[in-house]
């Protein structure tokens, strides 16, 4: 019998929520030394990637979020409860200190949607000799590279704008820029909850100052975008 | 950290936005650009092959392009040699686009997540 694995989480005798994991299965804090790990008995070799079961995983490392900070693992993750220990005990340092580094905080998105037409700012042509086809076509490349390169400053300034709005506020971010997209930035920060009230505050007053931009603001989450153990784990145990 | 008055947190996550139908579009073509879980059939084989292949050589492609700009506006080509780099690089294109034709991929087919770097092209 594999178990899968949900996340993990500092030392955690009991649960509070009796939340049903994937295929509706029992989960329980499995206790290694002073960590915990969230699983659930699971009898198949692979889970298939259904929105239900995403949904199940999800609100299983959900349900511990208002106790502890944890770190989720990958979907997917399908171990016996022997390679758990053994992980655990060889990675017990760089886990503790991955929780350290998420301790007491969650995950809160912004994505920014923008008019990509914008920014594309007139080019001087390029005065050419020849007209011939060869010719017309690096003119077209180049008006094209310009654009782009527009782009790509227009992006990185709303990316400091944003990273000054909420400095001090956050202790860790992962940003995305994708000039070339209309989802032109993807953050997720990492909050302390001591500094969410002062951090949603910060992001609400910043929405107002950027008129031209559209923003999904989302959270509390779990901090997946600062987890990062499944690689450890897959590379260890060859597991998916 | 548990919860408490000085560390409130809300039992579900907030999702605020003026532009839902805006995202959930945006957020749908973000999805179907993430890697799926591989097929191991001839034909999946075949195009997965084809598909890192041709995107590095597009990513060849876009930096011969830049750098022939470059050289273009650095003024030491002359208008032949444009002429002639601008054709080589118009056939290139059209070869690649030939190419995605008949392993039936797009453009936005043609790109590598890096992750935390970002997209390659």
């Amino acid at each position: 019998m594999k178990l899968y694995a949900y996340c993990l989480v500092d030392d955690l005798d009991t649960l509070d929520v009796q939340r049903p994991g994937i295929l509706g299965a029992d989960v329980r804090a499995l206790k290694i030394e002073d960590l915990s790990v969230l699983v659930s008995d699971y009898q198949f070799d692979a889970v298939p990637v259904t929105r239900e079961n995403a949904l199940d995983h999800a609100a299983v490392v959900r349900s511990v979020l208002d106790r502890t900070t944890p770190l989720p693992f990958r979907f997917g993750t399908l171990v016996t409860e022997q390679q758990l220990r053994n992980y655990l005990s060889a990675r017990k340092p760089s886990l503790q200190i991955r929780l350290g580094n998420v301790r007491g905080c969650v995950e809160m998105s912004i994505k920014i949607i923008w008019e990509l037409t914008q920014h594309d700012k007139p080019n001087p042509p390029y005065a050419a000799t020849n007209q011939g086809a060869g010719t017309t076509f690096l003119a077209e490349k180049r008006r094209e590279i310009l654009g782009d390169e527009h782009r790509s400053q227009a992006a990185s300034e709303i990316s400091s704008w944003l990273r000054e709005k909420v400095s001090g506020l956050i202790r860790d971010e992962q940003v995305t820029l994708r000039p070339a997209e209309k989802l032109v930035l993807s953050a997720a920060h990492l909050v302390e909850r001591a500094k969410l009230h002062s951090y949603k505050e910060a992001v609400s007053a910043a929405r107002q100052e950027r008129p031209e931009l559209r923003f999904l603001f989302s959270g509390p989450w779990p901090p997946y975008s600062f987890a990062n153990i499944e690689l450890e784990f897959k590379t260890q145990f060859g597991v998916s | 950290m548990e919860l408490s008055p000085e560390n409130p947190l809300s039992a579900e996550p907030e999702i605020d936005t003026s532009n839902v139908e805006e995202f959930v579009e945006q957020l749908r073509c973000v999805t179907d650009t993430l890697p799926s879980r591989i097929n191991i059939d001839a034909q999946s084989v075949e195009q997965g092959l084809a598909k890192l292949v041709l995107t590095l050589i597009e990513f060849i492609r876009r930096l011969l392009e830049k750098q022939a700009v470059r050289r273009m506006e650095g003024g030491d080509l002359s208008p032949e040699q444009i002429e002639e780099l601008g054709l080589a690089l118009m056939k290139l294109e059209a070869k690649l686009q030939e190419l995605k034709t008949q392993f039936g991929l797009a453009d936005e087919d043609l790109n590598l997540d890096l992750g935390p770097i970002g997209r390659l092209i």
